[in-house]
């Protein structure tokens, strides 16, 4: 299985929603904590597992999340640690290049999330308690939502009403929002402590699973909120992303500060299917490849960027 | 229709099924005019509002909690946030805020007309003793419990000192015995003994032996007590030592702690401010003024040193797992006031922040959730693939052919009915960045998918309906804005994202949906512009 080595420490990885071989890989230097930031673009090479670097842009601080765009196939967006969002054309020329600096969040923009059904506006979390709503052909957002009490790290949009999201933040609730509602429309209380990553089931969409602080995953149902419909345990650390499988009805895969990336069914008993550890550092980004069936990539603080078929060993030759 | 509709679209808008979302809207509008107070409460369509009736025990127990005087110096949003956390809904949220300055359990406003409330009741009664000692000691425990930390290391420096003391005393005593009482015994029996002869002499020579026996006692008596002071003494000098010995043990103990203090504060400055509900109020208070002291401007390395606690997530100490120890020297170094070496000067601005985006070459594809909502979707995309596709390869029979040379490594596993495009991405990626023959074929080739029928014959008629405005793109949520010049124009932006949906390979599923909210919207637009 192919590795990509960065020069920073990794933060996200993200596939194409148009080719099948293609990523974004978010970095920042010195672990985000002060530094500079670089935007991958990386491709699979189809004759051997070898991962070329198509593009990359430098930023002035750190990358802590990137989007591709779900209407062009060349547009990619980046959360920068300074509060500003970069918009990338990788079909222009570099110099070209970034085509936007869409600068409104007073502090850092930790999470980023494109619209998979209406595929026009993407959604940002910031670290000073707002979300935001943009399209790419306005400069100012067009929406504010400020209910948090403390960062908010990860929004999803809901994968079949196109105008619901949740935000899942660490003042440790998840709220649901409705982009015609002026305010939330739900508060689940999930954990105990911060809520680090939140995402949508892409076959059912009144199931929420949100990672937390406290290292589990719960899986919510928008209807009975209450009580989680299933506890994920396992992971030794705090849990910092979470993806729901764009192929599968039941399964999702984390990345947790024990440095593994985890595969789950919640609908079984023993939920955990698979393990992955082949980081040495923080695994902080995982992404389901939504075009090709069990295609997984992780990064982490180690500088290294996975792409394997789920089952096999991300380290095999 | 021609019904009249109030503002609240979010319940129906999401009902894919286009037929039933009208038939829903009336029935909905019903029992709108039959409610007079349209609480979203009453409105149960939408899966994603709070649709659970007022619990009174716990709006009783948050003024409980509001009306406790610490909680009433903090600010409003951190009330608000604690509240949350304990799970109530906004609605018992805002009406606890309401019921505050006048607490008064007994009163049930208007708005609590749900069901369940006679069973709350009885429950209420059981659970309010339960209950209420909860929030009330919520707030004070974080404050109690850096007290009892304090004064559990008291405990702990009390047990040590007095263990010492007790063994400097033992110590002391057991000389002492020694020391002093085995003399006084020896005395006592030399005494006895001296007695013994003096009675025995006393009878030959009475009064000069009394002097001499009282000299006798007198010497005995001095010696005695100079043995005593002997004894005092050398009982304080081990006293001392033992003293000294344990003023050292105390010193290292107090080293130590003062270290562990220090650790302790390291620890926490990394770790932020810890989310534990137990916290009092005037720490998170302190937390977010330093946070957001920092200066905004630290692109490219030139940061306020103070390093904002907020960049690393907040863990329970016990929790803390293993950073990098790169990490921990990146840390300190940083909070020390240096600046890493490696940070360079980026400019990351827009050299044309106008820029146009290159013309998109290939249009987006379904999901796979939601090609599985319906086959017509992929029949579309069929038809776009087979457009798109230039060397003539029939695309039904590419993804029969599975060459393991042919098809990558990240495939060989999975083949799927999305992947249709194989052969065409692999080609486009590989002439990325570069203008290719191919390129401007696939363009001139494409052949647009037919719209799809129209699921709402309202929203057809309204976009049949001309209307002039300004070209300009905007998003349907612009309408929670009142900008009442922007209407018109929001109409024919409507009019455009839905042509632009019909173009793209989009689901029917969404464009059903979005055509329902459209013309609910649409409809809206249509009566406000019409009591203009």
């Amino acid at each position: 299985m192919p590795v990509f080595k960065t020069p920073f420490n990794g933060y996200s990885v993200r596939f194409s929603p148009f080719y099948e071989s293609r990523l974004a890989v978010a970095t920042a230097q010195n672990f985000g904590i002060l530094g500079n930031g670089r935007v991958h673009v990386i491709d699979l090479a189809s004759s051997g597992p070898v991962i070329n670097e198509l593009i990359a842009f430098d930023t002035a601080d750190g990358v802590y999340d990137v989007a591709w765009s779900e209407s062009h196939d060349s547009v990619l967006v980046a959360a920068v640690a300074d509060g500003s969002m970069k918009v990338y054309d990788t079909a222009l020329p570099p110099q070209a290049n970034p085509v936007r600096s869409l600068k409104e969040h007073a502090r850092e923009v930790h999470g980023l999330d494109y619209n998979p059904t209406r595929r026009d506006s993407f959604l940002s979390a910031s670290w000073d308690d707002s979300v935001k709503l943009w399209t790419l052909d306005r400069p100012a957002s067009l929406r504010t939502f400020r209910e948090h009490a403390y960062c908010v790290y990860s929004v999803s949009w809901n994968p079949k009403h196109a105008d619901v999201f949740a935000s899942a933040s660490g003042d440790c609730t998840v709220r649901i929002w409705d982009v015609r509602e002026p305010g939330s429309t739900m508060i689940i209380p999930g954990h105990e402590h911060e809520i680090l990553s939140c995402d949508w089931n892409k076959y059912d969409e009144c199931l929420i699973a949100t990672a937390s602080v406290d290292k589990s995953i719960k899986i919510w149902d928008v209807r009975n909120y209450r009580v989680p419909v299933s506890v994920l345990n396992g992971h030794g650390y705090a849990v910092r992303k979470i993806k729901f499988s764009p192929h599968r009805r039941n399964m999702l895969v984390s990345c947790s500060y024990d440095m593994t990336v985890c595969l789950w069914d919640f609908m079984v008993e023993d939920a955990l299917v698979g393990r992955y550890d082949h980081h040495t550092e923080f695994a902080v980004g995982v992404d389901l490849s939504v075009l090709v069936d069990g295609l997984m990539a992780s990064t982490g603080w180690d500088e290294l960027v996975y792409v394997w078929q789920q089952g096999m060993d991300p380290r095999a030759a | 229709m021609a019904t009249t509709q109030s503002p609240s679209p979010n319940s129906n808008d999401d009902k894919p099924q286009a037929v039933s979302a009208e038939l829903v809207q009336q029935a909905n509008q019903v029992q709108q005019d039959v409610r007079p107070e349209a609480t979203k409460q009453s409105v149960p369509a939408s899966v994603f509002v709070n649709s659970e009736p007022i619990r009174e025990d716990q709006v009783s127990n948050a003024v409980k909690f509001l009306s406790h005087p610490k909680v009433r110096g903090s600010p409003v949003i951190y009330r608000r946030s604690f509240l949350e956390k304990k799970g109530l809904t906004k609605e018992e949220i805002d009406e606890a805020f309401q019921r505050v300055p006048d607490p008064s359990p007994s009163s049930q406003p208007a708005s609590l007309s749900q069901d369940g409330q006679a069973n709350s009741l009885s429950s209420v009664q059981t659970q309010a003793p339960i209950q209420t000692p909860q929030p009330l000691p919520a707030a004070p425990t974080g404050i109690v419990s850096s007290g009892t930390v304090a004064r559990r290391q008291f405990q702990w420096y009390h047990a040590v000192s007095a263990v010492g003391l007790l063994a400097a005393s033992g110590c002391g005593t057991a000389l002492l015995i020694k020391k002093v009482i085995i003399p006084k015994l020896k005395l006592w029996v030399r005494k006895v003994v001296l007695e013994e002869d003096n009675d025995y002499a006393k009878k030959i020579d009475a009064k000069p032996s009394l002097a001499e026996e009282a000299a006798a006692a007198a010497k005995a008596a001095a010696a005695a007590a100079s043995d005593v002071a002997k004894a005092s003494q050398e009982m304080l000098n081990s006293k001392n030592e033992e003293r000294r010995r344990f003023e050292e043990f105390m010193n290292l103990m107090d080293a130590q702690v003062q270290e562990m203090k220090s650790m302790s504060n390291s620890i926490r400055k990394l770790e932020g401010q810890a989310s534990s509900s137990g916290r009092a109020f005037s720490d998170h208070d302190d937390h977010r003024a330093s946070a957001s002291s920092t200066k905004q401007s630290y692109a490219n390395g030139n940061v306020d040193v103070n390093v904002q606690p907020g960049r690393s997530f907040t863990l329970p100490a016990s929790a803390e797992p293993p950073h990098p120890k790169s990490f921990m020297e990146k840390m300190e170094m940083i909070q020390r006031g240096e600046k890493p070496s490696n940070i360079r000067e980026v400019n990351d601005m827009p050299p044309n922040p106008n820029q146009q985006l290159s013309n998109r070459l290939i249009t987006p594809r379904t999901k796979p959730w939601e090609a599985q909502n319906g086959p017509r979707q992929v029949l579309q995309s069929q038809t776009s693939a087979e457009g798109l596709n230039q060397n003539g390869v029939d695309s039904g029979l590419n993804y029969m052919v599975d060459d393991e040379s042919s098809t990558p490594w990240w495939q060989r596993k999975n083949v799927r009915i999305t992947e249709i495009e194989n052969e065409d991405e692999v080609k486009a990626a590989g002439s990325y960045g570069v203008k290719t023959n191919e390129q401007p074929s696939v363009q001139r080739t494409w052949v647009p998918p037919q719209p799809p029928p129209v699921a709402m014959p309202e929203a057809a008629e309204a976009i049949r309906r001309p209307k002039s405005a300004p070209k300009e793109t905007a998003m349907q949520e612009q309408l929670a804005d009142e900008q009442s010049a922007a209407h018109p124009s929001e109409v024919t932006d409507e009019l455009q994202r839905i042509t632009k949906m019909s173009e793209s390979a989009g689901a029917v599923e969404m464009n059903g949906g979005f055509l329902t909210g459209n013309s609910t919207v649409i409809q809206e637009q249509e009566n406000s512009y019409e009591g203009n």
